[in-house]
């Protein structure tokens, strides 16, 4: 039964790091930059939610339309003032500068929120929960979940069939090409980057909710969002669902095998598809 | 020739870090034109190309399209501006079904041209790519992948249509196949400038021809009125003319 459980609850886990894996998998994707600031992003906007719910008395939701709408226009000050200068067939460029703005949002957080951890006041939410048969499953765990599923399902079907999603593949694929073909590839990648950003606030509300946040933790959700997004495919939208899934089960599993391997054995199943699958679950060649 | 001139360049000068590929090219097409460019490789025949798209930094004043200066704009508002290219080697989506290759271009169309050419105007021009229509364009022979890059320059809605080496790697049969839908594209209105290797191909498909050669227009006039002898001279240079 505890394997059972282990495995509902790794697949709940999978629902948040999903969430932060959508957005890097679309970076990589679309620009191949990976953002080393994407952790801490998140935990930007967490700061800044807790700090909204505290000081305006804001529940849940309503920073969670904030943090999404805040995450959009962040993202897109960060592709036009950062990253369009960076980007390009050289990943080094963007790799450094993004790992030197992580550097300095994470010190800035410190000096405005210092090293408390903090939470988001869930309203009873994060305690609720019913059973599914002999089973005891968290309310917003699934909530988690939901929301992972729906934004994936969102997010390919953009990409799939939309105007903007079709600007997204086509700058992937050749993007002096989409630009001959009438695309502006700064204003796509801007796009682009809003709406990685944008999904980190969806992100952002569930993880100070279920727990909590400090400065210094995005170092953590940043190799959970990459393992996940190796072990799904680099670029792969559903791909980075499915390698979160992977990770969160693994760690759950691990966990249940004894309290101090669960990360590790996250690390150890990344590992292992690195060796025997490079190019991830749904990766081709 | 009384048409109003189109596109213009005026001693366009353009390089590559330090190698200079182009040494102050005067280039004219007028509306409905179509107009071959010939020359060996590195001639900079492709160079001119780039230039006029913005793939290549220019001054403004070396390239004017309607008189006015254009040099050095982005690829996306010379397209908005209506100019499209055919570029060498297709450069297709990759990975995109031929239809969603199209559709990009219908996204991304000159404003207030109106639709002259639609999805449906281009599958019939080239039928093979509507019974292609799912697949994805890496899959396509070299042909077919030639006709969706055609199409897709062509659904922008261009005034000006740059076609970049369209018969290299192809089979002859194909050749004349892609060469065929010239006059349909130029009975639209549309001015052409092909570039192109074959010199018989260009010269029998063109109004004017301009030759070049290591950066430099060596001869232009009517494709009718040329000889093969000037044209040989102009290609190869004075000194290795061919008899």
């Amino acid at each position: 039964m505890q394997w059972l459980d282990g495995l509902v609850q790794g697949v709940l886990l999978g629902g948040l790091y999903a969430q932060y894996a959508l957005g890097m998998a679309l970076m990589f994707g679309v620009m191949r930059v990976v953002n080393i600031t994407h952790g801490d992003l998140m935990i930007l906007l967490a700061l800044v939610g807790i700090s909204l719910a505290s000081t305006f008395g804001l529940g849940p939701w309503s920073v969670l339309v904030v943090l999404v709408a805040l995450g959009g226009i962040i993202g897109i000050i960060l592709q036009r003032l950062i990253l369009n200068r960076v980007v390009g067939a050289d990943p080094l460029p963007s790799l450094i500068a993004t790992f030197g703005l992580s550097i300095a949002l994470q010190n800035a957080m410190l000096q405005v929120w210092s090293a408390d951890t903090r939470s988001l006041p869930s309203d009873g939410l994060a305690q609720a929960s019913f059973q599914l048969g002999p089973l005891f499953v968290g309310v917003l765990p699934v909530i988690v979940l939901g929301t992972a599923t729906v934004l994936t399902a969102a997010l390919a079907v953009t990409m799939q069939y939309t105007r903007f999603g079709r600007s997204l593949r086509a700058a992937a694929a050749d993007v002096e090409a989409a630009a001959m073909t009438g695309i502006d590839p700064k204003a796509v990648y801007a796009g682009a980057t809003a709406l990685a950003v944008g999904i980190l606030g969806f992100a952002a509300v569930f993880q100070s909710m279920r727990a909590t946040v400090s400065p210094a933790d995005g170092a953590f959700q940043l190799i959970y969002a990459f393992e996940a997004v190796i072990i799904g495919g680099m670029g792969s939208i559903w791909g980075a669902f499915i390698g979160a899934m992977v990770l969160g089960i693994s760690q759950s599993i691990g966990f249940r095998i004894d309290p101090g391997f669960g990360i590790l054995a996250g690390h150890l199943v990344f590992l292992i598809i690195l060796a025997l699958r490079p190019q991830g679950i749904l990766g081709k060649g | 020739m009384t048409a109003k001139t189109l596109l213009s360049t005026h001693d366009l000068k353009a390089r590559y870090g330090d190698f200079q590929a182009l040494y102050g090219v005067d280039f004219d097409i007028a509306e409905g034109e179509v107009v071959a460019l010939i020359g060996a490789n590195g001639a900079g025949k492709s160079t001119l190309l780039k230039s006029i798209m913005g793939l290549i930094r220019v001054g403004a004043d070396m390239v004017r399209l309607d008189g006015r200066p254009v040099g050095g704009s982005k690829p996306h508002h010379m397209v908005a501006d209506g100019v499209a290219i055919v570029p060498e080697g297709r450069r297709l989506f990759a990975g995109m079904s031929v239809l969603d290759n199209l559709r990009v271009a219908v996204d991304h169309a000159a404003p207030g041209r109106g639709d002259a050419w639609t999805i449906e105007r281009v599958h019939a021009l080239f039928p093979i790519l509507k019974e292609k229509q799912a697949v994805p364009v890496q899959s396509l022979s070299g042909g077919q992948q030639q006709m969706v890059a055609i199409g897709r320059a062509l659904l922008n809605q261009p005034r000006l249509l740059l076609c970049d080496e369209i018969s290299l790697g192809l089979a002859p049969k194909v050749v004349k196949e892609i060469y065929q839908s010239i006059p349909s594209i130029s009975a639209n209105g549309t001015a052409i400038v092909l570039v192109e290797q074959d010199v018989g191909l260009a010269k029998s498909s063109s109004d004017r021809l301009y030759c070049m050669l290591e950066g430099r227009v060596t001869l232009t006039g009517r494709s009718a009125d040329l000889s093969r002898e000037a044209i040989g001279e102009a290609y190869f240079g004075a000194s290795h003319a061919v008899a």
